[in-house]
């Protein structure tokens, strides 16, 4: 199957694995999606390509509800969660990361980390203040035990912890990102091109750290990149779209060595 | 030199009501993206809502507690039925059915509450307060007014830095994709934003009334200057809001004292048009950062 298969499947994985069914999706009269069925195996990377306007982002806003699908079904592990709103989205184990290092600018690091844990039960409702003082204290220590390891993985981030989002670097807004979909403590991980404008440096960082957040942290990850080479290096499974169809799905080191593919679909 | 004392501490006054006003038409903008036209309107309506309690209960405060309830309650009704639809069609939709709103309750007001100037009492004496024998232009209750805004300026700051709701509304106001992705329900952050700016209107029609009398238009004139403070700070600032009310309400004082009150409208308009050609993005927009 995927060149990551030395993982043994088990049954905790299946409630991580991401199916998309004949999703049909636009905006207005331009149909963005046409019929797109693609599966995200747990703790593997799934690379999605293809050109400007083949409808990479679209996928990725369907699954996460910014848009609603006309047609077709997302299910994680089985549950359906087509339809359902970004904020129920997010709660039911999708992070979505989107494109342009979006951190909220005016905002602390911290702040928008904070923002990350938005999600987690009992951040909307307190708990009544007599009986639930032991469990605001324990979910107050969870927050900031959350945070610690947070910084602890992204120490740049904890230096700056204080200053404003606006004043990172782009290889640090990318992890302040990353680090905010983390903390919502995610099953799958939608990440809608993270190198871009990254220095090659960085983005060498970048594709590591999605490597690693896949292999040690069991994450389902897609990865819509413009960067077919950068994407299938690291990938363990492609996807290709082109004009909202999906044109080819197979390994990533298979799609890698199809010179025609390549040179149609994917420019390298 | 008395004079030039007295015009501006009562500048001060004034200012600190077109600044609550201000402060309640910025928390909906930095929301929505919208200007509330009705915010003077409601504010009327909760003000005749404290009267009618006043009188049949004999209590100041009792009216005062009603009207800041009635404010949230309006403000969150009036998100939820008619502002909501509004979101995601285009701008002016908004706008036009927040002029509907305004003429609405401008029209409810003068059927339940009937057309005439009503006065309104005031909490403390109105006497002026002198520095041993020199009158200082202010009395007792002004002194209530600056204190209940900067309070209520105060306790909203510290609320929107230090606590997770307050994070949640900034988080929302800022960018509310980014929000919602984290699992942010920004319809709900917004119904909250609406009934904050209920309150903090509220506040302004009690605090203003017993100097302007009380009719359905009675707030039109203070909304005026509650806009022109909002955009001489820059509509998205809470602190630019507080900061262009009390700028607005000291040179609207001088201009009445010097040169006669029949200018201080006009001039309120000419710093408006001269603010939106100079500065658009109002004094306080060098310090805002650039948006992604």
């Amino acid at each position: 199957m995927s060149s990551a298969a030395e993982v043994a499947p088990t049954a905790a994985d299946e409630s991580s694995t991401l199916v998309v069914e004949g999703l049909v999706a636009g905006y207005g009269g331009v149909i963005a999606l046409d019929g797109v069925s693609i599966s995200a195996d747990a703790a593997a990377i799934t690379a999605v390509l293809g050109a400007n306007g083949a409808g990479k982002t679209t996928l990725l806003r369907a699954i996460s509800g910014m848009i609603r699908p006309r047609r077709g079904h997302v299910l994680l592990g089985g549950t359906d969660l087509t339809g359902r709103n970004p904020e129920q989205v997010v709660r039911a184990g999708i992070a979505h990361v989107p494109e342009g290092q979006g951190v909220i600018a005016e905002l602390t690091v911290e702040e928008n980390l904070r923002v990350g844990m938005m999600s987690w039960r009992g951040a909307s409702r307190r708990p009544p203040a007599r009986a639930g003082q032991v469990r605001a204290a324990n979910s107050r220590a969870e927050r900031v035990a959350a945070l610690d390891e947070a910084y602890e993985r992204f120490k740049p981030l904890a230096d700056r912890r204080r200053k404003l989002a606006a004043t990172l670097s782009g290889g640090e807004r990318q992890m302040l990102v990353i680090a905010r979909a983390l903390l919502a403590r995610p099953r799958v991980l939608l990440l809608d091109e993270p190198s871009l404008g990254l220095a090659p440096r960085v983005m060498t960082q970048v594709m590591d750290l999605v490597v690693q957040l896949s292999r040690e942290n069991g994450l389902t990850i897609v990865l819509v990149e413009q960067n077919a080479r950068a994407a299938l290096a690291v990938a363990d499974h492609g996807v290709v779209l082109n004009l909202g169809r999906v044109v080819a799905s197979a390994d990533a080191r298979t799609l890698a060595a199809d010179v025609t593919l390549r040179h149609h679909y994917l420019g390298f | 030199m008395v004079e030039f004392l007295q015009f501006t501490l009562s500048g001060i006054v004034f200012g600190m009501i077109y600044a609550a006003v201000a402060l309640s038409l910025v928390l909906i903008w930095r929301g929505t993206r919208l200007l509330n036209y009705a915010q003077g309107g409601m504010a009327m309506f909760t003000t005749y809502v404290a009267i009618e309690v006043i009188y049949r209960t004999g209590s100041y405060w009792a009216g005062f507690v009603v009207a800041l309830a009635a404010g949230i309650v309006l403000g969150a009704a009036c998100q939820l039925t008619v502002i909501r639809p509004t979101m995601n069609k285009p701008p002016l939709n908004g706008v036009i059915v927040t002029i509907g709103l305004l003429v609405l309750l401008e029209g409810l007001a003068g059927i339940f509450f009937g057309g005439q100037y009503r006065s309104f009492p005031a909490a403390f004496s109105i006497i002026g307060i002198k520095a041993g024998t020199t009158p200082l232009g202010v009395s007792r209750y002004d002194v209530f007014v600056v204190a209940a805004v900067l309070v209520t300026t105060l306790v909203l700051a510290v609320a929107f830095k230090y606590t997770t709701a307050g994070l949640r509304m900034r988080a929302a106001a800022f960018n509310a994709t980014i929000a919602r992705l984290s699992g942010i329900r920004v319809a709900r952050v917004l119904t909250v934003g609406w009934a904050l700016a209920g309150l903090i209107g509220a506040l302004a029609g009690v605090l203003v009334s017993p100097s302007t009398f009380l009719y359905p238009n009675s707030m039109d004139t203070i909304f005026v200057f509650g806009f022109t403070a909002a955009v001489i700070g820059g509509l998205d600032s809470p602190v630019g809001a507080v900061v262009g009310g009390l700028l607005l309400g000291i040179a609207l004082s001088y201009v009445g004292g010097y040169l006669g009150s029949d200018l201080t409208s006009v001039v309120a308009l000419g710093v408006l048009v001269v603010v939106l050609m100079i500065r658009p993005g109002g004094l306080f927009s060098a310090t805002r950062v650039r948006r992604v």
